[in-house]
């Protein structure tokens, strides 16, 4: 708990979270309203991509979520205060864990924000060019519900990511190409193994919020796989980090 | 400056283990010895100079003193126990190891708070710190305007903020101009007059030789003198002499 309030300071004192949180809020509006104007009137009728367009919401909130929590590690490897923080909490697996409940409370808020953002500028877009909504109450509630949920499971992601590879460009630059270019290229039947590709955690985080329904797994399933990739890698990250020597 | 320092409260040790005991310590990476068979200890209320050429293994043995690697062979104790298994390490421990050890967007103020957060350590104990080391006027503002002797003042008072017992300082006078010196040896010798205990790394002989006690001098990760400064500087020589005959750097 104590560490838990340490991190959470430590998240609050720098600039990092709050230029993410604007970064990623600008880009949710920006995908939105790209999609919602540029594309044509007949492709926003259809439901699937009426989806598509609200869950941009989830999308950068999942990653930038990831980003925050592997920063939550590797900037302290950057500037050195990992130092100072296992001299005051030798206990490693400890500090991973605090990290871990504090940056999946910022996703959660990152989640919230992004999801809410997405679904009332999806909407206003649609409204302005006369095209009907075809999302009920329950799309918009997994809309934001699940873009939150996502959020949290990637920020733990990033947390034992950021733990496991240590070094801040090389972490930041391998979740940014995971997210938004490796896991677009393994859609379909991949290799002759079929669709692996709904299996992966950027699909399981968009399908917790709703999206490609029937062709992405159901919210529910993501969710247990999405938590089983976050505690798989937070604990990796813990146990490596309780067994490195650190530099 | 010393009136403040006076006014602080010390606790006085009371425990019958070394405050530090290294024994048979080795630690190699690869093939390359770091550290090799090195055994010492520090009495309570001393200041020892841990010296040693760049590269003999002084920072390493730090590091392994202070549970941040893990030794190959040997094991290095603080207060009879190795450091990870501390309760409470920041009450009985402080040290600094790189000045540059802060995020440089982060005021010193929050930096002391997280540290201070997470040592369960109570917040009134942060601005204490800050006027120790005189930093509580530009407490708000972020470190990366800190010169460096700011940070080397800055990361003393996050190494006291538990008040402890054993403080290990690695190369604390590099940044720190004359004036800053010499607090630093001031508060050193107030530190240890309470029957604390200090293990400072350097190789500035001049000033190692007016501030420490006692000395530990390895090369090439091996101790190759150790005992009180007065004994080993007897017949007129000086650190330097002893110290560059030792590690075999005398021309």
């Amino acid at each position: 708990m104590a560490q838990l309030r340490a991190e959470l300071l430590k998240q609050r004192s720098t600039r990092t979270g709050l230029a993410l949180f604007v970064t990623m809020l600008g880009l949710v509006l920006l995908a939105v309203f790209l999609h919602g104007f540029g594309l044509s009137a007949g492709d926003l009728e259809g439901t699937d991509v009426q989806l598509m367009v609200f869950g941009r919401g989830e999308f950068l909130a999942a990653t930038f979520a990831a980003l925050l929590g592997a920063m939550s590690f590797t900037a302290e490897i950057r500037h050195g205060t990992i130092r100072s923080t296992f001299l005051v909490t030798p206990r490693r697996g400890r500090v991973v864990a605090a990290k871990v409940a504090a940056s999946m409370l910022i996703g959660t808020g990152f989640g919230l924000v992004a999801g809410a953002a997405a679904v009332g500028a999806g909407a206003a877009a649609l409204r302005a060019r006369g095209i009907d909504v075809q999302l009920d109450g329950g799309d918009y509630m997994l809309l934001v519900l699940g873009s939150a949920v996502a959020a949290a499971l990637l920020a733990a992601v990033g947390v034992g990511v950021g733990a496991l590879v240590r070094y801040q460009v090389p972490t930041l630059i391998g979740i940014c190409a995971w997210l938004l270019f490796v896991e677009g290229l393994l859609v379909g039947d991949v290799g002759g193994l079929g669709d692996v590709g709904r299996f992966l955690p950027g699909a399981a985080a968009a399908a917790i919020s709703g999206q490609g329904p029937g062709t992405l797994l159901a919210p529910e399933t993501g969710v247990v796989l999405l938590a089983f990739y976050a505690a798989a890698t937070a604990l990796t990250g813990a146990l490596a980090t309780s067994r490195r020597d650190v530099g | 400056m010393t009136k403040r320092i006076e006014e602080q409260g010390a606790p006085v040790p009371a425990d019958s283990d070394p405050v530090v005991r290294v024994s048979s310590l080795t630690k190699l990476y690869g093939q390359v010895v770091a550290v090799d068979d090195l055994s010492f200890s520090l009495e309570a209320g001393t200041i020892t100079g841990f010296l040693g050429p760049n590269g003999a293994g002084k920072t390493t043995t730090l590091r392994l003193l202070l549970g941040l690697a893990e030794p190959t062979a040997g094991e290095a104790l603080v207060f009879g126990r190795s450091y990870r298994e501390l309760d409470q390490p920041a009450r009985r421990v402080g040290a600094v190891l790189e000045s540059s050890d802060v995020h440089p967007g982060r005021s010193g103020r929050d930096h002391l708070r997280a540290l201070a957060l997470a040592a369960e350590i109570p917040s009134g104990r942060v601005e204490e710190a800050l006027v120790l080391v005189e930093l509580e006027a530009v407490a708000e503002r972020r470190v990366k305007t800190y010169s460096l002797g700011m940070r080397q003042r800055l990361g003393l008072a996050g190494a006291l903020l538990g008040d402890p017992e054993l403080l290990v300082l690695d190369e604390p006078a590099n940044g720190l101009d004359p004036a800053g010196v010499r607090w630093l040896r001031r508060f050193l010798r107030w530190f240890t007059g309470q029957g604390r205990t200090v293990l400072i790394s350097s190789h500035m002989l001049a000033e190692a030789a007016q501030t420490v006690d006692h000395v530990v001098i390895i090369d090439q990760g091996r101790e190759v003198a150790s005992g009180r400064l007065d004994e080993l500087t007897e017949r007129g020589r000086t650190l330097e002499d002893v110290f560059l005959e030792l590690t075999g750097g005398a021309p």
